[in-house]
């Protein structure tokens, strides 16, 4: 390829991509303000010269006629995502800790069989999870309940949690570890005191999984709660009828993305501030 | 207070880390262990501290026993090679760390971090995060953050390693100050540079292959090696270590004409021997044996010249920076009155005087 | 390989910043072909921001750089034909050490014998031979360190080979091997080689000629002999040498120099209207002696430093301290005063903290 031509190849490479990515966020941003003549009348995109916007998609998601009202699910989802990933950072971290600080050695099974098991859960197929989780969640009472399903949440984080933790705290010098029990900290305050605090890029990177895990989960909760609770994404779905409000769907869609790319940019922010860069060396 | 270790093995994939090491060290004095890259000096401090369990023998201080002491409770500091700091507290916190743990006062705390750090000299870089710092810097703060504390036992593992040779060569003046003012705390402390052992140390280990070859003070181990082993561990440049014989009142080494044996070895029986000498009394000379130059160093303000006697390498110091081009033929001299003696098997017979003359003395 | 010229060169990261404060002040140099340089100094002396230059990094803020006489200050760093080493090994780890060493080679379509001999010629003097069909992966730091200066040495056609802190991340102790091979084949294929360290130690043993650079400027260049024997400032005294050289104020009376009211001889002059003098001299010639003479003072102990083969004697001569380095058989002066000598020929003499030049 000749030089002159390779950057005119490199950028056109890239606002394809820019358009693969964006268009979907487009189209559901347009979608949200058009009502049912304006869906109908064929694709159309710009408000006001194509079609004449409307904010009825949006009153519907907050208990508009005809609607649902989002707040309660949205709730929901909050409440289990937080919840959850905060459960899994701790138990996760912990866990992690340990991994990489001690050897394990049951019969064949090693550290890194360990490591493995925890990420296993995550290759299996949530079909095949969900059974069980069916039993136990009715076994001890807790179908269609938030408990349960964060319990079932943790469960489905966890792996994620050690998985990015046992990697970052693999990189950080073990002689920390040994100044700080020389300096009087017992495995526990070792690990509070000296390790944690080194640890915020590896724990923000593990909660940023976890949230976007958590928040994103439809199938568990679609089979394991009914009526009682009903988490975001179950109440988008559940709009979906044979004619589908598009206006409406599309603005559920994106009050349920908002979260987490106010999550991201705001993460983005931190780690460009340098808060997290260089912690470590 | 004394600190004793007693036949310590510790053996790792079939290759001995330590063998049956015996040691006992003294409150107020340093112990300087020196022996090369994985002779085992970094596995026998980190079995002091408790961080390395060992496959046999014991540990006592003043005859208590330690092995069952959590290394939190051991009363050690250590300072590594690496520069080890908390990368998220300032210089401040990384001092005031242990004392917290210790649960002083706030008052004390403050009084013992700025004494510590004005002893290493870094009063006013309180604040700074330990990656803004050189790395001279930051192994000053390791250093203060085990002054600071007070411990029984202090521990320093080849800590100026990393740093180039003018901060090497100026922490080691500081360290001589700071070390000879620690009350009771015994002090061990592990290097790979003979000046430094000597320099610092009140009693020299020597290790090799995990065991202890020699201990003494300084001045002896140096003047008296037991070993050739020795001999090449406590000398930088190694000593020149030769096969030769005496027979007949003259000694004969490879390549170089038999002189007359000179009167420390004249006692020695007839046989052969290895022969060390020093590469500061080996000497460039107009006239005598040849040899190729393979190899210069410069270190400090000495020039180290590697040349090869036939097959025999022999290492020359001369004092002052010299340019000598590989592959020069150069003459050797050797200074028979400085050999040292040792039998076949490598144990010392024989050493040259060091009459210590008094310069100016009566 | 090219002589590399630096003419006028000088470099401000912040642009329109007075002189003073540039990262590297405007300096002329010399880079002979064939020959292997040490740029030492601490951190932000400025010697990387002249490696920079002279690979094409970084572009001078005024100045130009001439490779055999050609004005390359424009040029980037592809279009230089330089080769380059940095602190961590660069090597494809995915290829053989054979492939890694050729890879240079077969960019530049070179046939295929011919490329083979060079791969060989290298590797032999390597020491890498016998490990030519191994994965690079499987090498040690040091070993690969070596590759990455083996793929710089297999293009003969390069201008310089430019080396960035090479034994950084290579353990201490196989620092000095790596030192000597570097010495080793740097002698026996001849490149330009510009190499930047902060050790001086390694500065003095690999190259041919160093230039200690400070606070972006070149305080001097010269072989190691020049430099520990004739320091150009008080920095290079303090510098090269260990331990550092001995400075001493001087007194004048009429024409002579004194130190503590004693006459010091000295094989220079110097006019009546220069400031302050000092006589800096190294540790290594100053000698302890019994009887008094010319150029001898009293010196007053106040410590000793065992090195082994010499000891260091830390002394007051004239109320100001001193260091005097002496072998191990002349034992320690066993009173507190004695007497030293120094040398008339080493004694040299500086002022505001530079040689003062002899006409």
């Amino acid at each position: 390829m000749r030089p002159r031509l390779y950057p005119v190849f490199k950028y056109t490479v890239i606002a394809l991509w820019a358009c693969f990515v964006a268009g979907p966020f487009f189209w559901a941003m347009t979608t949200s303000f058009k009502d049912a003549n304006a869906v109908q009348g064929g694709a159309t995109y710009l408000p006001w010269i194509q079609y004449q916007p409307t904010a009825t998609g949006w009153r519907n998601i907050f208990g508009g006629a005809g609607g649902i009202d989002v707040i309660q699910p949205f709730l929901n989802s909050a409440i289990v995502t937080i919840a959850a990933s905060a459960i899994s950072l701790v138990l996760g971290s912990l866990a992690a800790y340990a991994l990489s600080r001690y050897r394990f050695k049951i019969g064949f099974i090693k550290n890194s069989d360990i490591v493995f098991f925890f990420v296993s859960q995550r290759i299996m197929p949530p079909v095949v999870l969900v059974i069980p989780f069916f039993y136990l969640l009715q076994w001890a009472g807790l179908l269609d309940t938030i408990a349960g399903l964060v319990i079932v949440t943790v469960a489905l984080l966890l792996p994620i949690a050690v998985w990015v933790m046992v990697d970052f705290f693999n990189g950080i010098p073990r002689e920390i570890d040994e100044m700080a029990m020389l300096d009087g900290c017992g495995p526990l305050q070792t690990f509070v005191r000296a390790i944690l605090p080194n640890s915020l890029p590896g724990l923000t990177v593990a909660a940023m999984f976890c949230a976007v895990f958590g928040w994103n989960d439809f199938f568990f909760a679609f089979r394991l709660t009914f009526t009682e609770v009903q988490t975001l994404p179950q109440a988008v779905v559940a709009l979906n009828s044979s004619i589908p409000p598009w206006w409406t769907l599309s603005a559920a869609a994106l009050f349920g993305v908002a979260p987490l790319v106010l999550l991201a940019i705001w993460v983005e922010r931190y780690l460009s501030k340098g808060n997290l860069s260089g912690a470590v060396r | 207070m004394t600190l004793s270790a007693t036949d310590l093995s510790l053996t790792v994939d079939g290759v001995d880390h330590l063998k049956s090491v015996t040691a006992t060290f003294e409150p107020g004095r340093l112990h300087t262990v020196i022996g090369r890259t994985m002779a085992g000096k970094t596995t026998l401090l980190r079995a002091l501290a408790g961080l390395q369990e060992v496959d046999s023998g014991s540990l006592t201080r003043d005859g208590a026993d330690l092995m069952r002491t959590p290394v939190w409770r051991r009363d050690t500091a250590m300072v590594y090679q690496q520069f080890i700091n908390y990368p998220h507290l300032s210089v401040f916190g990384n001092v005031a760390f242990p004392l917290r743990r210790q649960g002083l006062s706030r008052d004390e705390i403050q009084r013992r971090v700025s004494k510590s750090l004005a002893l290493v000299g870094l009063t006013g870089f309180e604040r700074r995060k330990p990656s803004q710092l050189s790395g001279g810097q930051q192994q000053r703060v390791a250093v203060a953050r085990a002054l600071a504390r007070g411990t029984g036992i202090l521990l320093l593992d080849e800590p100026l390693a990393n740093l180039d040779y003018k901060l090497r060569e100026q922490l080691r003046d500081e360290f001589k100050t700071l070390f000879s003012d620690q009350g009771d705390t015994i002090v061990v402390y592990t290097t790979t540079e003979p000046a430094e052992a000597m320099m610092l140390g009140d009693v020299v280990l020597v290790m090799h292959e995990g065991r202890i070859l020699q201990v003494g003070p300084p001045q002896e181990v140096f003047e008296r090696p037991a070993t050739t082993t020795v001999a090449s561990i406590i000398n930088d440049p190694p000593m020149n270590i030769f096969p030769g014989r005496i027979e007949g009142g003259q000694v004969t080494v490879a390549g170089f004409q038999a002189t007359h044996v000179s009167a420390h070895l004249a006692q020695l029986p007839d046989g052969a021997y290895q022969f060390g000498l020093r590469a500061t009394d080996v000497s460039l000379a107009s006239a005598g044996v040849e040899g190729a130059v393979t190899f210069v160093e410069i270190s400090g303000s000495e020039t180290f010249v590697h040349a090869a006697v036939g097959k025999t390498p022999f290492v020359i110091q001369i004092e002052g920076i010299h340019d000598v081009a590989l592959g020069d033929l150069v003459k050797l001299r050797l200074r028979p009155e400085r050999l040292y003696a040792f039998d076949e098997k490598g144990s010392l017979v024989r050493t040259p005087s060091y009459d210590l003359v008094s310069v100016g003395g009566r | 390989m090219a002589q590399l010229d630096i003419v006028d060169v000088g470099h401000s990261y912040t642009p329109g910043a007075e002189e003073k404060q540039w990262a590297l002040k405007p300096l002329r140099l010399t880079f002979e072909a064939g020959k292997t340089y040490a740029l030492v100094g601490p951190s932000g002396c400025g010697k990387t921001t002249l490696l920079n230059i002279l690979s094409g990094l970084v572009k001078p803020s005024q100045g130009q750089v001439l490779f055999d006489g050609v004005d390359v200050t424009a040029l980037p760093t592809k279009a230089r034909n330089i080769a380059q080493v940095f602190q961590f090994p660069v090597i494809y780890h995915s290829m053989t050490v054979y492939e890694n060493l050729a890879f240079p080679l077969q960019c530049r379509r070179w046939d295929k014998a011919r490329i083979d001999a060079k791969v060989h010629q290298v590797a032999e003097a390597l020491d890498l031979d016998d490990r030519l069909g191994q994965p690079a992966r499987r090498l040690t730091a040091d070993d690969k360190q070596l590759i990455s200066l083996g793929r710089g040495l297999v293009r003969d056609d390069v201008a310089a080979v430019l080396m960035d802190e090479p034994l950084t991340v290579i353990d201490p102790q196989l620092k000095h091997s790596l030192r000597r091979k570097i010495r080793e084949i740097t002698e026996q294929f001849q490149p330009t080689v510009i190499y930047v360290t902060h050790d001086q130690y390694e500065a003095m043993s690999v190259a041919q000629e160093v230039l200690v650079m400070r606070d972006g400027q070149a305080m001097q260049q010269g072989t190691p002999e020049q430099l520990f024997e004739a320091p150009s400032s008080a920095y290079v005294g303090y510098f090269i040498g260990s331990p550092a050289m001995n400075f001493l104020t001087l007194d004048r009376a009429h024409q002579e120099f004194t130190l503590g009211g004693r006459t010091l001889a000295v094989a220079w002059d110097i006019p009546g209207s220069t400031s302050e003098v000092q006589v800096g001299i190294r540790p290594e010639y100053v000698k302890v002696v019994t009887e008094p003479g010319p150029n001898t003072f009293a010196a007053r102990l106040r410590g000793v430093q065992d090195h082994g083969p010499q000891r260091v004697l830390e002394i007051d001569v004239a109320g100001q301290p001193m260091k005097a380095k002496v072998p191990r058989e002349d034992g320690v002066p066993a009173i507190e005063e004695f007497l030293v000598h120094l040398p008339r020929a080493k004694a040299l003499p500086y002022s505001d903290g530079y040689l003062v030049l002899q006409s």
